[in-house]
């Protein structure tokens, strides 16, 4: 009984994407679109051809960087909002490290992309930590706002001394060849990130549930009281999460600059990191679950993109498709708290009624 | 009967309030008559609190009414209290310290539409209430220039401008010297006589008795007990407060104050600042030896909580000394302090002893996950953590399906045991056990009582902090009694006087 209401509730956010395709379906009506024509078509055309199957695996690699990058925080009760910033500062390492050492060996420079990205996302991000731990700042707002001085520091260097040898837009110029992430399958968009997305997937479910660490972090996840009283000191456990965390997001600037854009535009992917925060509430922020909801956010997008061609629904439509269905997740996990609110109420007061019999 | 019925300002009726995981209040009914104080008396967790804040509007009650002079109303917050004559004494003020008394007081209480207000005329009745209860306060002074006991007086003129008539007073006397509890008492006996009313919240008997007119109390979230204050006496309170007649208690085990050696714990001078920054903990001496059981005695909120704490590196020291085998603990962060062998049974299981969502076996390693066999280089050894928590759960028939289901499925006095085995296994010398079996059932509570005891038998020094006597003088070797932080005085078992023990938890010193 109990175990079977834990399956229904897991599977909360899966009903949540059936309601917000449902409430753009609505929308659609109103357009005069027939929605199930339209679902139809995004699910044809997303696996229409290789290339389009490609294409849902290279836009799910960032979405499952942010994406850890908020479910892996959001173990440890916190809350790291500014996967945007990390990213941007993820991007700003790789393509700078591209630039200037265009002159290495392939497997060398790439080495030093990811390393680079790794490292600023997370040293970003553990600012956050540090501040938390040291003056008890709020790691919410902090994240949020953390993201602008990343965008501010991003429009200088591009504007500045990233800017293109042409000098006309702020964007970079492309990166040397020797710096971009090999294709999986020739001809498509599927680079070898989606590997690096997959281990690092497979490092966040690592460090969660098989190292010390991971134990400390859950335990100041599920009760900080109770850890404090274990000896865990959770100042450090903040400042790691928020390392950990922000290199996630910086992986995903390291794919994106080398391995789709090579180059770095100004302001380029704009949504990834709220993206994520959804994928991860979708994905239970469960390493696994996150991948499979980037991977189905991937399908949304490549399949929306062509399917909105064709069916004269304005292309700006697919971002109230996703904005529906992202809502409903994000409303589902406050509605499924409810309810566990109400199921634990419910257990309490038959327990205390036990004892008075 | 209508008479009567005219007679009551608030009544309210079968309260219940949830937090998550606990029932803080469980159909609690309570009526205020005009004119009169009333305190709320009990343990701290009892429920007073919550009990007021949903009669301030700052929590909803999930079951029950109000009524304010005879009318259901719905308070959904201190704004709707307010309207209705409630104002609130918080245990924290609520003042903007960077501004004035005057400031202080319009501030949320101007009643102009147009948000007109002026300061002079303000000021004016602020001196006129001063003036009327004995509350003089300059109008135009700096709240954070004042001393505590003025910026109490701030926030009662606070409530009083508001037109307030009946007042709830949180603990007002905690952070008060004798000599402002006086004239608070002075204020209260004024404002009573002008027909209004007080609910006076304490765990302070003296206080209770000396002010009240009805004395109400709350154990557990239930009213257990209203009594008049012309029958009410300090033993029957505390009776009723703490749940158990000081009877005939009988010992567990034989005493064991023979053979004393070194102390393993030796607390000189300890001081420590409460959470509202009073010293909670003053200048407290106690020695703790091997081989026993040391009882503390005390009505809770004596200092027991931030002793504890300040002992396991929870709470800073502000001065004095604990050495653990001679070894400085003051400095001490709680992970050594844990390496030193020393084991800590936390009042509030749910809270601060167990991760409810955490497997039984990840609760029984929360101490040592990180320490060879159950770590190498940073990586969990799930294979050494299962044999040891199996060999546990044998060895303390912990009742649970398997070593990974999550800890809050069990059972109160399992959940218990799981706690007791992994402080067990810490302490090698000293275990401070805090309400070890607040909740648990008879056989539950036994069980916990023989753990005790074997522990004190190989040698450990048992630190036992109760708020249940008959727990305390069951187990004890010795028992000190706690009172405002400091241990009154040290008794061997067989030399007890209940009579006396009794007083000395009131704070009654020097009767022979």
């Amino acid at each position: 009984m109990r175990s079977d209401r834990h399956i229904l509730l897991t599977l909360f956010p899966l009903y949540s994407v059936i309601v917000g395709l449902f409430l753009s379906g609505l929308m659609m009506l109103f357009l005069g679109q027939n929605p199930l024509v339209v679902y139809r078509d995004i699910l044809l055309f997303a696996f229409r051809d290789i290339y389009n199957i490609a294409d849902i695996f290279a836009k799910a690699v960032p979405l499952i960087f942010t994406g850890l990058a908020f479910g892996f925080a959001y173990r440890a009760s916190l809350f790291n909002i500014g996967a945007q910033g990390q990213f941007y500062m993820g991007c700003l390492a790789s393509v700078s490290c591209s630039l200037y050492f265009s002159f290495l060996p392939k497997v060398l420079l790439l080495s030093i992309c990811l390393l680079s990205s790794l490292i600023i996302g997370g040293l970003w991000g553990s600012l956050i930590g540090y501040a938390k731990a040291r003056f008890n700042a709020n790691e919410f707002l902090l994240s949020l706002m953390s993201t602008y001085v990343a965008i501010a520091i991003m429009n200088f260097l591009i504007r500045g001394p990233l800017i293109e040898a042409k000098g006309e837009y702020p964007q970079t110029d492309v990166i040397a060849q020797s710096a971009w992430i090999p294709l999986l399958i020739p001809h498509t968009r599927m680079h070898a990130g989606l590997i690096l997305a997959l281990l690092v997937a497979a490092a966040a479910y690592f460090i969660l549930w098989k190292t010390a660490l991971g134990f400390k972090i859950r335990a100041v996840g599920m009760n900080r009281d109770a850890a404090r009283f274990a000896g865990i000191d959770e100042r450090k456990i903040f400042v790691s999460v928020f390392f950990i965390s922000g290199a996630f997001a910086g992986l995903a600037g390291f794919t994106e600059v080398n391995g789709i854009q090579h180059m770095l535009v100004q302001g380029f992917n704009p949504m990834i990191g709220t993206e994520g925060i959804g994928i991860a509430i979708l994905g239970n922020a469960h390493p696994l679950g996150i991948v499979l909801s980037a991977l189905l956010f991937g399908a949304l997008k490549v399949g929306g993109a062509l399917a909105v061609q064709v069916s004269n629904i304005s292309s700006s439509f697919l971002g109230i498709m996703e904005g529906c269905v992202m809502l409903s997740v994000i409303i589902s996990y406050f509605i499924r708290q409810r309810i566990m609110t109400v199921l634990e109420k419910k257990r309490l007061q038959e327990e205390s009624k036990v004892k008075i019999l | 009967m209508s008479t009567e019925d005219r007679d009551i300002v608030v009544e309210m009726t079968g309260i219940t309030k949830y937090f998550p995981g606990v029932l803080a209040l469980d159909k609690v009914n309570l009526r205020i008559k005009k004119g009169e104080v009333l305190a709320l008396l009990g343990e701290n967790g009892a429920g007073k609190s919550t009990l007021m804040r949903i009669l301030y509007g700052m929590y909803r009650p999930d079951e029950g009414q109000i009524r304010v002079n005879g009318r259901i109303v719905n308070i959904e917050s201190p704004r709707d209290a307010m309207k209705l004559g409630i104002g609130m004494i918080h245990q924290h003020f609520t003042l903007v310290p960077v501004h004035s008394v005057v400031e202080n007081v319009i501030l949320g209480a101007i009643t102009d539409p147009r948000g007109s207000f002026s300061i002079e005329k303000t000021a004016k009745e602020i001196k006129k209430l001063g003036d009327t209860y004995g509350l003089e306060v300059d109008p135009f002074a700096m709240v954070n220039q004042l001393p505590v006991e003025m910026q109490q007086r701030v926030e009662i003129l606070k409530a009083l401008y508001r037109g307030a008539n009946v007042l709830i007073m949180d603990e007002p006397t905690a952070v008060l010297t004798p000599q402002s509890t006086e004239m608070l008492f002075n204020f209260i006996r004024d404002f009573r006589k002008a027909g209004n009313s007080v609910i006076f919240i304490s765990h302070k008997l003296n206080e209770v008795l000396e002010i009240a007119d009805r004395i109400v109390v709350l154990r557990s979230g239930r009213v257990v007990g209203e009594i008049p204050r012309e029958k009410a006496t300090e033993q029957e309170l505390a009776r009723m407060m703490v749940g158990h007649e000081l009877g005939e208690i009988k010992l567990k085990a034989e005493n064991n104050t023979s053979g004393k050696k070194e102390p393993i714990l030796c607390i000189e001078n300890l001081k420590v600042r409460g959470n509202l920054g009073h010293l909670a903990v003053d200048a407290l001496n106690l020695e703790i030896f091997a081989g026993e059981i040391h009882g503390i005695a005390g009505v809770s909120g004596n200092g027991q909580d931030e002793l504890t704490e300040a002992l396991y590196g929870l709470r800073p020291v502000s001065e004095g000394n604990i050495f653990l085998n001679g070894t400085p603990l003051t400095k001490g962060k709680t992970r050594n302090i844990i390496d030193l062998g020393v084991g800590y049974i936390p009042a509030d299981r749910h809270k601060e002893g167990l991760v409810l969502d955490m497997s039984v076996e990840e609760n029984l390693v929360l101490k040592g996950f990180d320490l060879s066999p159950f770590s190498r280089k940073g990586i969990l050894q799930e294979g050494s953590i299962r044999q040891y928590a199996t060999q546990v759960i044998e060895s303390y028939a912990i009742k649970t399906p398997t070593p990974d289901t999550p800890v809050r499925y069990l059972s109160g006095g399992n959940q218990q045991k799981v706690v007791i085995a992994r402080e067990i296994a810490v302490a090698r010398f000293l275990l401070i056990a805090v309400q070890p079996t607040r909740g648990l059932d008879i056989g539950s509570t036994e069980y916990v009582h023989q753990i005790l005891l074997k522990a004190r038998n190989e040698g450990r020094g048992v630190l036992l902090i109760s708020t249940e006597l008959s727990e305390i003088l069951s187990l004890s070797d010795r028992i000190s009694v706690i009172y405002r932080g400091r241990i009154l005085k040290t008794i061997d078992r067989q030399d007890v006087d209940m009579d006396e023990i009794g007083l000395l938890m009131m704070g009654v010193t020097g009767r022979q």
